[in-house]
């Protein structure tokens, strides 16, 4: 608290002190590429310029973001490739150029009215309440008697360092308001403008579009390979027992227990493989009793003790369900695989819109966090707009931590 | 009968050796990979070569392209591919050098014990033995084929049956007809599609396959 009130004043000093040189140097540069526009030398004289200008605009973000008390992204898309003429018209056309030096035009006026408004009232605060220490130092005679009493005499001194101290809360609050205030506006200008927000939005969700596209594609070659391989293949084994039976009992009029039974039991292998496929397509019990149910059917089946935490999740949609399943299987299936966890702990919170789920086990840690398994989910997750967040250091604990919207 | 087998899964390789041990033939090598394949045959010459699509290291389609490289190697070695999925292209890549001595089933098919022995007999002699699903692709692609369309719903099944590599006498057995009229209807289907008359039943297998896959 005492932090953000420093942090605030030191804003407020710095822009009274760089608000004038910032305010020259546009001006002084807007009028020279001007008056250069109309000849050959305008758009390298433009681009020299404008790459200062956005160091200073790079400055005035991180001073801003100290107060704000969160980064703020540049907004600069990637300049075209070619000379500098060709460069230099694209920064014209550029808005985040012309927002950048509005920015330090602006911050003269702001600054100083900021100055005159937060340092004064700060400045004004703290020699109050230290009154005693140099008020005597200044003897003046000519006051009137309440404040006289006040400033002249040593109980009157402390009894201002008293009302100082009473008006330092007020003090805090109008600095750390206006140096927000002011750190606000430089926000504003200087990060991305919606056209900009929008296209890289566009862009993520391209990127994140495309590989869930590779995932399912993936996935789907997964299950191809599990039926070929697995089910299908023990039937047509099954098959071919059959048959063998058949041709015996027919040579012989003996029936072929034994190959009957070993007919029976590939079929019930078929089977079981099928179970299982299914139960990684979608596991039936999520689509029957919803999410708690289903992790602690998950967490029964594991092979060390898993314990769960679930306050009210209400009802997710049956992707988030999903995806907050098989993050807690996959999660699960490394802590016994990799991690030779010996407990395991699964918190499920749902707060507003978000479902976050936490798994977190006591094992070696040193998880590779973009391992294949992993990978998929995290595409899974990024497709719902979701993250997950993997802290495993070595020696342990192994955290993975995931965050689901609900609300789409 | 000398067979070699190719296939990768221990379940279904052990099941084709039972098979064809319990019914007289000798498996002279069963090995699981494309190479190894090539190895077997070129090693031990069998009568018959049995593969599987798909095998190591790739699981797409090696041993359907390992059975290409021996027949180009050495034209007529009999080689019958089995396959989970039946693909009408593969079937076209398989005949499409014209010398028999092929055969592409189902690996279901296999259960049909004396069928799927009839078949590596045929393949072995020289013949064609294509899956009635093959040729169930091979007609749905020439539905509106004017020489198909002009055959009756009997011609269409000796035709089919034809397609898939049956003799004669097959076709007899198989549709319960007399050997004159399945000879009839088969003059009649190869008038219709102007297919060149042949009694060498291999020929004619070729000749409607190449019809049916133009």
């Amino acid at each position: 608290m005492f932090h953000r009130g420093v942090r605030a004043l030191a804003y407020l000093l710095t822009s009274l002190v760089l608000g004038p040189a910032t305010f020259v140097w546009a001006v002084v540069t807007t009028l020279v590429s001007g008056v250069l526009s109309f000849t050959y030398l305008a758009p390298p004289t433009f681009l020299t310029v404008t790459w200062v200008t956005r160091w200073i605009a790079r400055l005035e973000r991180l001073r801003a973001a100290l107060v704000l008390g969160k980064a703020i992204e540049a907004p600069y898309p990637p300049l075209p490739a070619g000379n500098p003429w060709v460069r230099g018209r694209a920064l014209v056309r550029e808005p985040a150029t012309w927002r950048d030096l509005a920015w330090l035009l602006l911050l003269f006026p702001l600054g100083l009215a900021g100055a005159l408004s937060g340092v004064v009232v700060a400045v004004v605060d703290l020699a109050t309440i230290v009154a005693p220490v140099w008020l005597w130092s200044v003897p003046n005679p000519y006051l009137p008697p309440i404040v006289d009493w006040l400033f002249n005499t040593t109980g009157g001194r402390f009894v201002l360092t008293a009302l100082g101290l009473a008006l330092a809360p007020t003090a805090w609050w109008l600095v750390t308001g206006v140096a927000g205030v002011q750190a606000r506006v430089a926000a504003a200008l200087l990060e991305p403008g919606p056209r900009l927000r929008l296209a890289r939005r566009a862009r993520e969700l391209a990127s994140t579009r495309r590989r869930v596209v590779d995932a399912q594609a993936a996935e789907l070659r997964r299950i191809e390979r599990d039926l070929h391989d697995g089910a299908q293949a023990r039937i047509v084994a099954a098959g071919m027992t059959l048959a063998l039976a058949d041709r015996k009992m027919r040579l012989s009029g003996q029936p072929a227990r034994d190959d009957v039974s070993t007919a029976r039991r590939q079929l019930d292998e078929a089977l079981a493989e099928l179970r299982r496929l299914v139960r990684g397509i979608h596991p039936p019990i999520l689509t029957d009793r919803g999410l708690a149910a289903a992790l602690a059917a998950l967490a029964g089946d594991a092979p060390l003790p898993v314990e769960i935490h679930a306050g009210d999740l209400g009802e997710p949609a049956p992707a988030v369900e999903s995806a907050a399943y098989f993050v807690t299987a996959e999660a699960l299936a490394n802590a016994v695989k990799h991690a030779a966890a010996t407990t395991c702990t699964i918190t499920l919170t749902r707060e507003a819109d978000v479902l976050t789920v936490e798994i977190h086990d006591d094992g070696r840690g040193g998880a590779d966090a973009s391992g294949s398994g992993l990978d998929g989910l995290r595409r899974r997750v990024e497709a719902l707009d979701g993250t997950i967040t993997v802290t495993s250091p070595v020696g342990g604990p192994t955290i993975v931590h995931t965050e689901l919207p609900c609300a789409l | 009968m000398r067979i070699v087998i190719a296939e990768d899964l221990l379940l279904l390789r052990d099941g084709l050796v039972r098979i064809l041990t319990d019914t007289g033939h000798t498996v002279v090598a069963a090995v699981a990979t494309a190479p190894e394949l090539e190895e077997a045959v070129a090693e031990h010459r069998p009568d018959l070569s049995i593969v599987d699509v798909r095998l190591p290291p790739g699981f797409r389609d090696e041993g359907l392209r390992a059975a290409l490289a021996i027949r180009r190697r050495a034209p007529k070695t009999p080689i019958l591919i089995l396959s989970q999925y039946v693909e009408r292209v593969y079937a076209a890549e398989l005949i499409a050098d014209g010398n028999g001595a092929v055969g592409y089933l189902l690996k279901d098919r296999v259960t049909a014990l004396d069928e799927f022995l009839d078949a590596i007999d045929r393949v072995a002699a020289g013949g064609t033995a294509m899956d009635p699903e093959v040729v169930r692709q091979l007609f749905a692609r020439n539905n509106r084929d004017q020489g198909v369309a002009t055959l009756t719903a009997r011609e269409r099944e000796v035709l089919g049956l034809v397609a898939q590599g049956l003799s004669n006498s097959a076709i007899c057995a198989e549709l319960v007809l007399a050997p004159a009229s399945v000879e009839k209807h088969i003059g009649n289907i190869l008038a219709k599609l102007e297919l060149p008359l042949a009694d060498d039943t291999h020929r004619r297998v070729r000749a409607v396959l190449a019809y049916l896959n133009h």
